[in-house]
């Protein structure tokens, strides 16, 4: 499966010939930093790498560098000659900075200037609990303590005019306070500073000065409700002196390693799905909150598009933890995300994320449960059988029941120690044993861990199927992430979801994701306009739409997107005057009549008598990427494929022989005899009896549970 | 019955009733419901039992069946009806909460006498619904004060809205506009409750979505029999006061005796006073939701809010107390001061059995605050209603939050950005009351501080509790501060104010409303020794 002469040090690739001759004078590369490993694709002429390296959680941007050097040289030897350490590179980033910053707590120390009288309203949030029945509920500690909140007298109303007009002298009292607060960062989130963005601007200026980062909430989220929007600001502000200093690091060491090149240029995903310049990213980091995951669901969307899988829900494990998304037609993007208990009101893809990853620890606690996670043993130690670890986690497990099947990891890169694999299970076996008063052997204990770990995981992909009211009988498992494979039929099955998609590259999935995605900017303005006639819009709205049009083509351009690939997208947030939300509609045609008819659709009637208003314009412009083509196989035989060799593996409590295949060597077509484990670079997949395997035309590995098409047809429900 | 199914109609259901609530949300006009989700949206079988109520007010919870079983009963519906009702003596609790009943038959509504298969609900507090004060939560001594009463009337017959019924309620109430807006909304939310229903029958058939309601019912029952039998069985006993005066002089008392025999509970209220010529008469409802909420927050873990939770609990409340009201007692306040009273005294009782479980008083009181008259910025009438969060008491091992809605409320703050958007007034602090929450080694939780000024000339009306009677603290822990309220006058006079008034202000006058702290747990003194040993603890990490 594996071009053998790439190998020159430890790092093992894939390659794949692309048919579409893809830019000649840029590498294209998507990077994206896990938890536990750094993963590449990389696009150059004709060819497509894919791998992964360990990541360095201490210096994340160590893993990138050396993984350039690697793949730029793969490629010269690809191509005989020396081009790819000549060209531009242009890298896409998934990262996992911000996020981690904020879960840990491990942010900046940070200031929030306020209006006077308003300084704990990051405190009181919106007065409620986050759970009703339970007495003993908490609500975590505001980013900012009280003694660093500092309010200031001024006072702007709602139609934005100023009744208390902000004072030098106060002024110069916040920034004696601020110097002499010590902080690294400083939010700022006045009353009513989207309707009249003067104070605010007046304190940016003012702390100049003090050379300390700020961030201002009419800049990040110029929108009314003064919780969300200075909860956003904060987190941002927390999260810019950690993430420009990672950046620019990054940025800093990638010029250099670039000097020689025609440059590189540097985007980072966004939590919405699209990407943004590396500055934007440093200066508005609440943006990228998500963004290693956003990679994956932007992947996973368009992969089971050209599948035709239907609705889909993603499950993307990776080593420390693990994301799902339900996309039904379209990924969904909320404004009304919490990360960590706080609201992020930025958009946001709907992703839920839960602590349960190969590298999850497991340990029996006080009252003699076996827990897995949510503490994971990372990229360092790893997991035991790395040779580091001395904590059992699930990959441990798997070994244990000797589900890699002999194989190692990454095509044999990293070698597994099933010796320390199994003295570490047998050791929790000995843990069990005692609290359970029996003999716990460690197959035992191994399949508990998995069980544990299934539940945890089965509990996300509940939460948003179930939970929110769609069946999972109806949807497709996407699966990717190097961990997946293993778990992804287990789960499918508890939850009845009759069918997995386990996509070529799983390993670097995400990264695919990071190249598919265009670059995306949105732009709005709030209008607050009532519109009378549905004969399109009033001359101002077009006025205000052409004016977002303009910047964003300037924007775009700026990026180096020509014309013929920008694509611009005009919108207006209507509601019914006197509303709190609104429904987005095109703003094109009738939109009067489109707004009445979507509200009667979304939410059962319509009321053409009332007022409608357009809040504000929107305009979403997106750079249309250079994308790796996926590639389609012409023509599509059945036929059995061959297995490897087999393989003693524990299913359950019985050790039976299983058929070990190599994915590389499974054609479009294929059809797999189960059970079956399918070992490929940077994922092994496990599909137990009663499931279906075959690859489809797309190489994607398709694995359909009999049982449950059985059931649904047996039923005559069977959709789709 | 089948383990995942049971969960997967569980979660079918209560996000049935999520979605209603999200699009009642989305298109309401006033800032009560669209801002502070002062609503809630459930799900009925077709024999009117609760299977599903969203998260949203507990109060709502123990008594929209009971608005259910009125509508049913006195309406006879039929496919495409609406009930509409508020009358807290006809399944309703309080005039300002509007009860709105649809029952869900095929799509087809020509099929020959349809099923009725399920009922979908929503219940909305309007900002105001008419009577003598704007808000319809002021002092009153009489129900006829407090607005307008609606029994169970067909507002929608047969899917045409009744023009006669909806023109007498909307020339009863103030900011008709936006009442207007809000029916429709509730209507459309309905609308889509039912949908979702009959894309569940479509799927999977009538018979398992009705069978897996009766499990739902069934399984919550069991859960709760469960906890009951982990609480020792016994009679615990426990009374607390109202601030408000009964005709006798003295204050109003809220007693109850819990006894608790193996997998059941008896809740008896007899020795309460009897009901008052003041807005904190609760009718039967309340007091079942209160019940309601107390046993629920026992069941460990999450179970589904179905009827199932009080069938192993009998509660006992003698008409004509100041928790079973009789007619024409006025009631505006039974929903959110006497309730949470309820509460208090439920949980004090409850205490003695599991005192590892239950926390000290919380503030005890809503602090309903309303304030209305004229909008000169828009020529219109206004009604802003709000109630503002206190201390939470302390937990037997953890501090009582501060500045949270507690027990039978969950509403959102408004958005100050919202609220001098929507109405004639500004306000000028909105802080955590410092220093209000009950001393002890696990502290209760501070207060609020919110003041607002008037842009116009008003009418304001507080309906609040715990001015005389502190929330209690619990195992030598302190009482959390008492609540107050002021005016401050343009000419910055400060008058200090009852916990219950209606008054007539003047543009640019300033009020502002202190909130109760929740009660300590636990002697002060041990508060030491517990710093100390997390001190410990934490450089141990």
């Amino acid at each position: 499966m594996l071009p053998g002469d790439l190998d020159k040090r430890s790092i093992m690739m894939k390659k794949t010939k692309i048919t579409r001759s893809a830019n000649a004078h840029s590498l294209r590369i998507g990077v994206d930093t896990g938890g536990t490993f750094t993963d590449f694709i990389a696009v150059f002429k004709d060819h497509q790498l894919t791998f992964k390296i360990p990541s360095t959680p201490r210096a994340p941007e160590q893993a990138i560098l050396d993984g350039l050097i690697e793949l730029t040289r793969a490629f010269d030897e690809i191509d005989g000659e020396s081009d790819a350490s000549r060209v531009a590179m242009d890298i896409v980033h998934g990262t996992t900075v911000a996020t981690n910053a904020l879960l840990e707590r491990k942010g900046a120390r940070t200031a929030l200037v306020t209006t006077a009288g308003f300084e704990d309203v990051i405190e009181i949030g919106r007065q409620a609990r986050p759970d009703l029945y339970n007495l003993s509920v908490t609500r975590p500690d505001p980013l900012v303590p009280r003694e660093l909140r500092f309010g200031l007298k001024e006072r702007i109303t709602a139609d934005g005019g100023v009744i208390v007009p902000l004072k030098q002298t106060e002024l110069a009292w916040l920034r004696e306070k601020l110097k002499r607060a010590k902080v690294e960062s400083i939010a700022v989130s006045l009353l009513f500073s989207f309707a009249d963005p003067s104070h605010e601007r007046a304190v940016s200026e003012a702390l100049e000065a003090l050379n300390i980062p700020v961030s201002i909430s009419n800049q990040i989220l110029p929108e009314y409700r003064e919780y969300e929007r200075t909860s956003t600001v904060v987190i941002n502000a927390y999260l810019a002196p950690v993430v420009s200093r990672y950046l620019s690091g990054l940025t800093h060491a990638l010029s250099r390693h670039a000097s020689k090149r025609g440059g590189s240029r540097l985007r980072i995903m966004q939590s919405s799905g699209g990407s943004i310049s590396a500055q934007v990213a440093a200066r508005e980091p609440v943006r990228t909150i998500l963004s290693g995951p956003a990679g994956g669901v932007v992947a996973a969307m368009q992969t089971a598009e050209l599948a035709d899988a239907g609705d889909i829900i993603t499950f993307d494990m990776g080593g420390t933890s693990t994301d799902v998304a339900l996309c039904r037609g379209a990924a969904r993007t909320t404004n009304e995300a919490q990360i960590a208990g706080l609201p992020v009101a930025v958009p946001i893809l709907d992703i839920h994320t839960v602590g349960a990853g190969g590298g999850s620890i497991a340990h029996v606690d006080a009252g003699g449960a076996l827990r897995v996670g949510p503490q994971s043993a990372g990229a360092d130690p790893g997991p035991a059988c790395y040779g580091k670890g001395t904590r059992p986690t699930v990959t441990d497990a798997n070994l244990a029941l000797g589900r890699f099947a002999g194989g190692g990891l990454l095509s044999g890169q990293i070698k597994l120690d099933e010796e320390r694999a199994a003295a570490v299970i047998d050791e929790l076996a000995a843990e069990m044993s005692r609290a359970s008063s029996e003999r716990v052997t460690r197959v035992q204990a191994a399949l508990g861990v998995i069980r544990v770990a299934n539940s945890n995981m089965e509990r996300a992909l509940r939460l948003v199927s179930v939970e929110r009211g769609h069946d999972p009988r109806f949807f497709t498992l996407v699966s990717f992430g190097g961990a997946g494979g293993l778990h992804a039929a287990a789960l499918a099955g508890g939850l009845r979801i009759p069918r997995v998609l386990i996509p070529a590259h799983p390993g670097a999935f995400s990264a695919l994701g990071l190249l598919l995605a265009d670059v995306i900017k949105d732009y709005s303005r709030t209008v607050m306009t009532s519109i009378e006639n549905s004969h399109g819009h009033p001359r101002e709205i077009e006025r205000q739409l052409a004016a977002l049009e303009k910047r964003a083509i300037r924007d775009l351009r700026a990026e180096g997107f020509a014309p013929s690939r920008m694509n611009l997208s005009r919108t207006m947030a209507m509601r019914y005057r006197g509303q709190s939300f609104e429904l987005e509609i095109e703003a094109s045609g009738d939109c009067l009549a489109k707004f009445h008819q979507a509200h009667l659709e979304r939410y059962g009637h319509a009321d053409p008598q009332r007022t409608v208003e357009i809040v504000s314009v929107r305009l979403r412009g997106a750079g249309i990427t250079e994308k790796p083509e996926l590639k389609r196989a012409g023509r599509v035989q059945r036929s059995e494929a061959q297995p490897q060799r087999s393989a003693l593996v524990w299913l359950g409590e019985k050790r039976v022989p299983v058929s070990v295949y190599d994915r590389a060597g499974l054609k479009p077509g294929a059809m797999i005899d189960t059970p079956a484990i399918i070992i490929e670079y940077g994922s092994t997949t496990l599909v137990p009896a009663g499931w279906r395997a075959s690859v489809d035309r797309w190489r994607n590995l398709r694995l359909d549970f009999r049982e449950e098409i059985k059931r649904q047809k047996a039923k005559g429900k069977r959709q789709k | 019955m089948d383990s995942i199914k049971l969960e997967i109609y569980r979660s079918l259901y209560s996000s049935v009733a999520e979605e209603m609530g999200l699009s009642l949300r989305r298109t309401a006009f006033s800032p009560n419901i669209k801002e502070r989700r002062d609503y809630s949206c459930a799900v009925f079988d077709r024999r009117g039992r609760l299977i599903a109520q969203g998260d949203h007010m507990p109060v709502h919870l123990g008594s929209m069946p009971m608005s259910v079983r009125a509508a049913i009963e006195r309406c006879d519906m039929c496919p495409g009806d609406v009930v509409i009702l508020n009358d807290p003596y006809a399944g309703g609790t309080h005039l300002p909460d509007v009860t709105m009943v649809a029952p869900v038959s095929p799509a087809h509504p020509l099929t020959r006498s349809p099923a009725l298969l399920f009922y979908v609900a929503n219940r909305a507090h309007h900002a105001d619904i008419g009577g003598a004060t704007p808000g319809s939560m002021g002092a009153a001594s009489e129900i006829y004060q407090e607005g307008i009463r609606i029994p169970p009337v067909r507002i929608v017959r047969g899917g045409e809205l009744d023009r006669d019924v909806f023109n007498l309620l909307l020339a009863n109430v103030r900011g008709r506009e936006e009442r207007e807006g809000d029916f429709a909304a509730q209507l459309g939310s309905l609308r889509v409750g039912a949908r979702r229903l009959l894309e569940i029958v479509d799927r999977s058939g009538f018979k398992e979505a009705d069978d897996y309601a009766r499990h739902l019912v069934d399984y919550a029952s069991r859960m709760m029999k469960q906890t009951l039998m982990a609480i020792p069985d016994g009679s615990y006993e426990a009374e607390d006061f109202l601030d408000d005066t009964s005709e006798s002089g003295e204050p109003v008392r809220i007693s109850v005796r819990v006894e608790i025999r193996g997998a059941r509970a008896r809740v008896d209220f007899n020795g309460s006073s009897p009901q008052v010529r003041s807005p904190v008469n609760a009718v039967e409802a309340i007091t079942v939701s209160a019940v309601y909420y107390v046993f629920r927050c026992l069941i460990a873990g999450d179970v589904p809010a179905s009827a199932g939770i009080l069938e192993p609990i009998e509660v006992i409340a003698p008409a004509g107390t100041i928790i079973n009201a009789l007619p024409p007692a006025p009631v505006a306040g039974g929903n959110v001061e006497t309730s949470q009273r309820i509460v208090d005294v439920l949980l004090k009782a409850l205490s003695q059995a599991d005192p590892a479980l239950i926390p000290a008083a919380s503030q005890g009181t809503m602090n309903n605050l309303t304030i209305g008259g004229w909008d000169e910025r828009r020529d219109q009438e206004f009604a802003y209603y709000e109630t503002v969060a206190g201390g939470m008491g302390a937990r037997p091992g953890a501090d009582g939050l501060s500045a949270v809605h507690t027990h039978m409320t969950n509403s959102l703050n408004t958005p100050i950005e919202a609220l001098e958007y929507a109405y004639p007034l500004r306000v000028r602090r909105y802080a955590i009351r410092r220093g209000s929450g009950g001393e002890g080694k696990y502290r209760g939780g501070d207060g609020v501080v919110r003041e607002i000024e008037l842009l116009v000339d008003a009418c304001v009306s507080l309906l609040a509790d715990r001015r005389r009677f502190a929330p209690y603290g619990l195992m030598g822990g302190g009482e959390g501060r008492r609540g107050s309220a002021e005016l401050i006058s343009g000419d910055k006079k400060r008058r200090k104010l009852p916990g219950k008034f209606s008054i007539s202000a003047k543009r640019g006058d300033r009020i502002v409303i202190e909130t109760p702290g929740g009660g300590g747990c636990g002697a002060s003194n041990d508060r030491t020794v517990r710093e100390t040993e997390e001190r410990k603890r934490n450089k141990r990490k």
